[in-house]
């Protein structure tokens, strides 16, 4: 297992007396593409907020990149983390490209100004997710997808081996949603990422992802798209009956009369 | 003119006067941005029992704030973070408790000393040689550490959540700001005293809020606004011969007001054409 990228073993994680996530376990590989689904409270973000090392196991062990325990926080600067994105604050006085350069800070010595290889990657960064024109705007005046890509650029900033995105797509149109996992996969793919996404759109994920961690406290199902995302599981996700519906070589799942 | 730089106590006047408004004005930029006016405030009174217990013991009543505040502070951490009680809260119990402490201090002396309560105002003519050196010492402590950490308490405040997730000891920052606060709280009591401290502490940042979009120039409008509006304070109070504490605070609240009415951020954005519709 030495060459595992994340590795869960009977993770349980609780905060104050409730159970997150209980006797979790699954592996990925370096590169691999791993769509997380579950309902509300089901404990998608604890799963990433472990591989973070922000919570400690109360059983089990979490290794990343080779690293457990304590020794998480040496490697968490390979760590590109896109969270749930909230508005920014529209008045808060700070330009795109400053924003996008705080993924650099954590390793930044007292005193130490960014290098002009530190000004590149910022740079690169911008460039990936296409902020460049807006570089110079006030990062809380960017519409809700552009926000969405800064937090990325400022994952990607670090140059990480691993990226965690937290329900990148909430809270934004249907067209930005699907650009937003155009972009994903693209930077998966170029930079050859271990990649963890949270979701709870299915379809969103499927022309990208190697594995399905499907999760409700623990793990229902793992595997494959073809192993977990048959009838049964979904159903049980959705909690209702699923039409899979095969397209141009792809599937798409459809919630009773409704696309999911 | 300037006559007044003839005395002795009106050149500590302004030489103090600038300590204070730099300090205050850099440190009031986290203090509006990361929404810390309370917690100044708090500390402000909590330096009231450290005056109290200085006169109690005789001993530099500066000091014992700085003592006192920083113990204030550092519960006030504790108890947000450990027992996961919100800030605002923390701040309420322990800046209550600090008052109450100066109150019983005041009652176990054993005679009436009315140089307490002239802490509660300030009083900028009175401030002595050695009170400028601890002043200049601790304004120093206070801007080094900003300047140290320039850019990681800019992440702290941008997004605290993300920059834990970053590796940023987030606690151990939020901890140092609120120290740094606190010796900015005793940095000025001589000059504004505890009710007006907080004025300097809010009011020259929450102009330069106004006026920029930039972060670093947030930094350089407070500093100019604050410097000026104590200078000119002091000024005016000499002039017309009010108590400076509150000219000072009277100008940099015009100030304020002003940039507030003439805001460019009232209107559209020039660089991506964002309208605040503020």
């Amino acid at each position: 297992m030495a060459d595992s990228s994340v590795r869960f073993d009977r993770v349980t994680v609780a905060y104050q007396q409730m159970v997150g996530i209980e006797n979790v376990s699954f592996d990925l590989k370096p590169g691999e593409f791993l769509g997380i689904v579950g309902p509300n409270g089901s404990g998608k973000t604890t799963v990433l907020r472990a591989v973070l090392g922000l919570v400690a196991p109360a059983a089990g062990s979490v290794q990343v990149l080779g690293a457990s325990g304590h020794d998480i926080v040496h490697v968490r600067r390979q760590i590109g983390y896109v969270p749930q994105r909230r508005p920014l604050d529209p008045q808060f006085p700070i330009s795109v490209r400053e924003a996008v350069a705080m993924g650099l800070y954590p390793a930044l010595r007292p005193f130490r100004r960014p290098t002009a290889d530190d000004r590149r990657r910022v740079e690169a960064a911008l460039v990936s997710v296409g902020l460049t024109d807006s570089a110079d705007h006030v990062a809380g005046h960017l519409s809700g997808g552009q926000q969405q890509r800064l937090l990325i650029a400022r994952a990607l900033v670090p140059e990480p081996r691993i990226l965690l995105l937290d329900e990148p797509t909430s809270a934004v149109d249907v067209t930005t949603r699907f650009a937003i996992v155009e972009l994903v996969r693209r930077l998966h793919a170029e930079r050859g990422l271990t990649t963890l996404y949270v979701t709870h759109d299915v379809n969103e994920i499927l022309p990208c992802v190697d594995k399905v961690l499907y999760i409700n406290r623990t793990v229902r199902a793992f595997g494959s798209c073809e192993q977990v995302l048959n009838r049964e599981t979904l159903e049980a996700l959705y909690g209702g009956p699923v039409i899979l519906v095969e397209e141009g070589g792809r599937r798409y799942v459809v919630v009773g009369d409704s696309h999911a | 003119m300037l006559e007044f730089l003839r005395y002795g106590f009106m050149q500590r006047a302004l030489l103090s006067s600038v300590i204070v408004g730099t300090t205050c004005s850099f440190i009031g930029v986290f203090v509006v941005l990361r929404g810390m006016a309370f917690a100044g405030s708090g500390l402000a009174h909590a330096a009231f029992g450290g005056v109290a217990l200085g006169f109690l013991l005789a001993v530099n009543p500066l000091i014992a704030a700085v003592l006192f505040c920083l113990g204030t502070a550092g519960l006030i951490q504790v108890a947000s973070r450990r027992a996961q009680l919100r800030m605002d809260a923390a701040i309420g119990v322990f800046f209550a408790f600090a008052m109450a402490l100066g109150v019983l201090f005041i009652g176990l002396m054993r005679r009436y000393d009315a140089r307490v309560y002239g802490y509660l105002f300030g009083n900028v003519l009175g401030v002595t040689q050695g009170n400028l050196i601890l002043m200049a010492a601790l304004g120093l402590v206070v801007i080094g550490a900003i300047g140290l950490l320039y850019r990681q308490l800019k992440f702290l405040t941008f997004d605290e959540e993300m920059a834990e997730a970053s590796g940023l000891p987030t606690a151990a920052l939020a901890g140092l700001l609120l120290g740094l606060l606190a010796l900015t709280v005793v940095v000025s009591l001589k000059t504004v005293g505890i009710i007006l401290v907080e004025a300097l502490l809010v009011t020259p940042a929450a102009t330069a809020y106004q006026l920029t979009h930039r972060y670093g120039m947030m930094f350089v409008l407070s500093w100019i606004t604050s410097v000026a509006s104590c200078v000119a304070g002091l000024v005016i109070s000499y002039a017309v011969g009010i108590p400076s504490g509150a000219a000072i605070v009277i100008v940099a609240t015009v100030v304020f007001a002003l940039a507030a009415l003439f805001s460019p951020k009232r209107r559209k954005c020039k660089v991506c054409g964002h309208e605040s519709g503020a």
